[in-house]
């Protein structure tokens, strides 16, 4: 799956684990907090109110005695009469005692009349504004009425909500980043083992180790070592396969040519010698033509990448001096860094193949007695420029398809640069192809830029 | 030279064989690694051509094992296995060149002087030698521009003493660089070959050491 399809806006961007179990638990938290500070809330709200209730009882039942004794000792029982207080006090349960028609006879210095119940009720009642606890005494012919205002109930229950919610500001920011240490810490095997798994090369197939997995991962990571098992046998049984078929049809072709070659010096008679070469030729094509689909089978196939680096500048040094011993007619000059190393986790069999066929290529299709040049940069980019005549961009874009050849005056099966190509784009390097080359008015350049493929 | 060739291959074997013995070379041909470890403990060899993939094993445990026995004889890789890695594995095993199947029989040739000219310590392929001329490659020698014919074995008598100058070489040392097991040898037959390359090639060229054998010497 390319990147691209990983980006993809249909598909949901992964998100972090320890993010998600961060925030999920710092909200459940929170939401439980809520709950249990609502519970107690109510549950305290209730109870004061019975508290405050009890109270309210309790002052009328205390009041009222020395209430008719108040009034029973006034020279004029039903004259009205306000409690004056003795220092200045905020008042917050104001009472009125009345008789049985409702007239004040006392009050306490702040009771507003207004607030009261108009009857005389008995037992609790409350208004908009006040809770109420009226008691009749002598017989119902004098009755209190105790108010006292429900904001300063509501005050103590807030006041307690407040007080229960402070912690909840703290605990917000305490619980994230606890759980997120927690998260963190009981995901630290996890986190190595992603840890190793991204570090290692695409082209190591060796199984994941890592200690102290839970058990939830152990299962995936056990399944994930089995493939990577399954594929490495499998790439090992393909290169043995192709080991095994290069030989046993290399050495029947070899001992067909060498016979051919033998009785070439053994003949004297042209039209037999004639004949000889025309076979050598046949088995030479033939031999060609099984090691390039030999190199494509490899190409297409898996194992282009190493499980270790190779420094390719060496690797080249070795392939070029091979080819020279063959192709000593032909002057190739070599450039490379003056520190002289790259490494690349490229499969060295997989960068022979790729630098032999461009070689072959550009041996092929250049210029008799004209110089291939190979430049390797550095950075990892592989240059291999020909004299020939320049190519039409047309032509150069159908050049990395199967049997394409540029020239058809030239011998070639024209699979050298396909097979290039398959290797460039299964290891994930790029190649471009240049007609004129750079910085000339002709020739064919074909760079390969090998610094991407660790990218 | 006296050269061993281990390849399973009957045909491949059959033509290298006629090819190396055609050019004056004595070659032993083995078909596998007992055989060619039981050679290797009976006779001396100025080269090897040794095959990877053999019935019983691999070539290059043959050559580890030549190599941890301190034997420098050079040895040619030639096999069906074309990778590079395989090649860096034969050339780190001490193979001294590596050539793939299918080859041209000239190639080969090619390699086997180049090689032991290596060994020999002069990869140089002309070479002058009083008043000859010699080229290795081309099996030439010529003196003020006149060229001088030999035979195939009088080549390989004579490059036998180009490859170790100034050494004496036994009578059973030429033999053995000439004829491989089972040649029917006269008993006077080196001394034919070299009373042959003193009257080609002078008879200062060549020195008797009585009792001992045969050296080259710069006239």
């Amino acid at each position: 799956m390319t990147s691209q399809q990983m980006t993809s806006p249909q598909m949901k961007s992964p998100q972090s684990l320890q993010k998600v179990l961060g925030i999920g638990l710092t909200v459940g938290v929170s939401l439980l907090w809520m709950v249990a500070l609502s519970g107690a809330v109510y549950v305290s709200h209730n109870k004061l109110n019975e508290l405050f209730d009890s109270a309210l009882t309790e002052t009328a039942q205390r009041i009222m005695p020395l209430a008719i004794v108040e009034i029973y000792n006034r020279e004029d029982p039903k004259q009205s009469q306000q409690i004056m207080s003795f220092a200045a006090h905020n008042e917050r349960l104001v009472y009125l005692v009345r008789n049985e028609l409702g007239q004040i006879l006392l009050q306490s210095h702040n009771a507003d009349p207004t607030i009261f119940n108009q009857t005389l009720l008995e037992g609790f009642s409350s208004s908009a504004t006040h809770r109420f606890y009226g008691v009749s005494a002598v017989q119902n012919t004098l009755h209190i009425e105790v108010a006292e205002p429900l904001t300063q109930r509501r005050a103590a229950t807030i006041e307690m909500a407040i007080s229960l919610l402070w912690p909840l500001v703290l605990l917000i920011p305490l619980c994230f980043i606890g759980s997120w240490v927690f998260v963190r810490y009981s995901l630290r095997y996890v986190i190595a083992y992603r840890d190793e798994i991204e570090s290692r090369g695409s082209g190591n197939l060796s199984p994941v180790r890592v200690k102290g997995l839970p058990t939830e991962v152990l299962t995936i990571a056990k399944s994930v070592n089995n493939l990577l098992d399954r594929l490495r046998r499998a790439l090992e049984s393909e290169r043995a396969f192709t080991a095994n078929s290069a030989h046993e049809l290399r050495t029947p072709i070899a001992t067909a040519l060498a016979q051919i070659q033998r009785l070439q010096q053994e003949v004297s008679a042209e039209p037999i010698k004639d004949k000889l070469v025309k076979i050598e030729t046949t088995i030479k094509g033939l031999s060609s033509l099984s090691e390039k689909l030999m190199q494509l089978a490899k190409a297409e196939g898996g194992g282009l990448l190493s499980t270790e680096r190779h420094d390719l500048i060496s690797l080249l040094r070795l392939i070029i001096d091979d080819t020279q011993r063959s192709v000593s007619a032909r002057t190739i000059t070599l450039t490379l860094p003056p520190n002289g190393e790259f490494t690349s986790i490229i499969d060295p069999d997989a960068f022979a193949i790729l630098i032999r066929n461009l070689l072959d290529n550009a041996i092929k299709h250049g210029i008799n007695n004209q110089p291939v040049e190979i430049h390797f940069s550095s950075e990892g980019v592989l240059r291999i420029v020909n004299a020939a005549k320049v190519i039409p961009a047309e032509t150069l874009v159908q050049l990395r398809q199967r049997f394409v050849r540029s020239n058809i005056s030239v011998q070639g099966l024209g699979l050298g640069l396909a097979i290039a190509d398959a290797i460039v784009t299964g290891v994930g390097a790029t190649m471009t192809f240049n007609s004129p080359a750079t910085g000339r008015a002709d020739g064919f350049e074909v760079s390969v830029d090998f610094s991407v493929i660790d990218n | 030279m006296r050269i061993l060739l281990v390849e399973d291959a009957e045909g491949l074997g059959e033509v290298i064989q006629d090819q190396i013995s055609d050019e004056g070379h004595a070659l032993d041909w083995v078909q596998s690694l007992s055989h060619a470890e039981t050679s290797l403990h009976t006779t001396h060899y100025d080269l090897i051509l040794l095959d990877l993939m053999l019935p019983d094993g691999s070539g290059i445990d043959l050559l580890q094992k030549i190599r941890q026995s301190g034997k420098t004889t050079p040895v040619i890789i030639l096999t069906a296995r074309d990778q590079i890695s395989d090649r860096i594995k034969g050339l780190n095993a001490g193979a001294d060149d590596y050539l793939v199947k299918p080859f041209d029989l000239s190639e080969l040739s090619a390699r086997i002087a180049a090689v032991s000219r290596r060994y020999a310590g002069n990869p140089n392929p002309i070479r002058q030698i009083g008043t000859l001329e010699v080229d290795l490659t081309r099996h030439f020698i010529s003196r003020d521009g006149v060229s001088i014919n030999l035979t195939a074995r009088e080549w390989a008598l004579f490059e036998a003493f180009i490859q170790r100058p100034g050494t004496v070489l036994s009578k059973s040392q030429l033999e053995d660089h000439l004829y491989a097991f089972g040649a029917e040898i006269e008993s006077n037959t080196i001394e034919v070959y070299i009373s042959r390359l003193r009257k080609k090639l002078g008879k200062d060229y060549f020195e008797t050491v009585r009792g001992l054998g045969y050296s080259m010497r710069r006239p």
